[in-house]
């Protein structure tokens, strides 16, 4: 994506927001389970908006907060 | 009195300042658009207007007098313009970290660029007024009426010939449908971002988001218009027109060369956005001639 989707490429990646155990895998991002859907939804909003950052829905289902 | 300017180079002098010094009073109000700070801005480059119609104004009478080593301070006058653009790509980098959208290196480059041309018009235009008095053989009056006349052509021609286009010249440019589809943003069917992924991120682009596409006229205008400089000049004047409440996006479409624009903006005007966008300058560093392409190198078929 980078350039193409927007004219700044610089991309950090801050959080993931997931469901399943099995991917939390480590790194430099902030990593949480949420039980359901609704909580997940919940936590990724709130750090979006404590970071003023931007929310991806994965097909996975997971939530990844990144700042453009 | 020896030593001392004669009536005639004092009139010559004072003529082709006034004129070099409009020269540079016309042609600002067309960077109007471009500017960063106006009235501070405004009031730096009318001076350095003002020191570059007086470097030209000068050349004449200091020839006049045989004083040829005089006129090498016109050297001093194109350091004096190349400082110009340096401090005005300077300044416009950095406001990059205030302004919406990033302006981007080519654009800032071609209005440094601008601004510096813009002090060789006020010389030039200066020079062209000194010559013009100093030719007419006739009385001061009409030295001054003629040799206005003639700065005031050479202006006309500059203006002429440094004349950049816009996407507008190049392409078509027409509003177009938003859609969100699963968390992603589509605009008349192109894919832009995924960057979409609460409820409230979707429900603002649908309900005041607003995108165009740029339709290129012919096929190579393409090279053009999908640079990258290029694009982010548009979006950056589409940006800084209307306003961002959130988000900004361009995109192309590699199969037929459209280019979007989306964004979010804070005074929702349709109309003003594709203005903004038409009226984005063509950038020096992106534009291609398509006669010089086609022509035969020595060697080839």
């Amino acid at each position: 994506m980078g350039r193409e989707a927007n004219t700044e490429p610089k991309y950090d990646l801050l959080a993931l927001v997931t469901l399943d155990k099995s991917r939390i895998l480590g790194g430099k991002q902030l990593t949480l389970l949420a039980k359901d859907e609704e909580e997940q939804k919940t936590m990724t909003a709130d750090i979006a908006k404590a970071l003023k950052a931007d929310v991806v829905k994965m097909n996975s289902g997971d939530y990844l907060v990144i700042r453009v | 009195m020896d030593g001392m300017l004669s009536r005639e180079h004092t009139i010559l002098i004072v003529t082709s300042i006034i004129v070099g010094t409009l020269a540079r009073i016309i042609t600002i109000k067309e960077d109007f658009r471009q500017y960063p700070s106006y009235p501070n801005g405004y009031l730096i480059h009318l001076v350095t207007g003002f020191v570059a119609a007086s470097l030209g104004a000068v050349a004449i009478p200091a020839l006049m007098t045989k004083n040829f080593v005089a006129v090498t301070f016109l050297t001093l006058a194109i350091q004096q313009f190349r400082d110009v653009r340096k401090s005005e790509r300077e300044s416009l980098k950095d406001l990059e970290n205030t302004e919406y959208a990033y302006r981007g290196d080519a654009y800032i480059d071609g209005i440094a660029k601008t601004f510096e041309s813009r002090n060789y018009f006020s010389l030039i235009v200066a020079l062209a007024t000194g010559i013009t008095y100093e030719i007419v053989d006739s009385s001061a009056w009409i030295n001054t009426i003629c040799s206005a006349v003639v700065g005031f052509i050479i202006l006309y021609i500059l203006k002429r010939f440094s004349k950049g286009k816009s996407i507008g010249d190049i392409a078509e440019v027409k509003e177009a449908k938003i859609e969100v589809k699963n968390h992603e943003l589509y605009v008349d069917g192109l894919y832009v971002t995924n960057l979409l992924g609460t409820e409230n991120a979707s429900k603002l682009f649908l309900e005041e988001g607003r995108a165009v596409v740029i339709y290129p006229k012919k096929h190579h205008f393409r090279v053009t218009l999908e640079n990258f400089g290029q694009r982010q000049a548009a979006l950056f004047e589409a940006t800084r027109t209307l306003g961002v409440k959130r988000y900004h996006f361009t995109r192309r479409d590699f199969e037929n060369g459209r280019v979007v624009i989306a964004l979010v903006p804070i005074i929702n005007d349709k109309d003003k956005l594709i203005e903004a966008v038409k009226k984005t300058p063509l950038l020096e560093s992106t534009k291609k001639s398509e006669s010089v392409m086609n022509s035969n190198m020595v060697g080839r078929e």
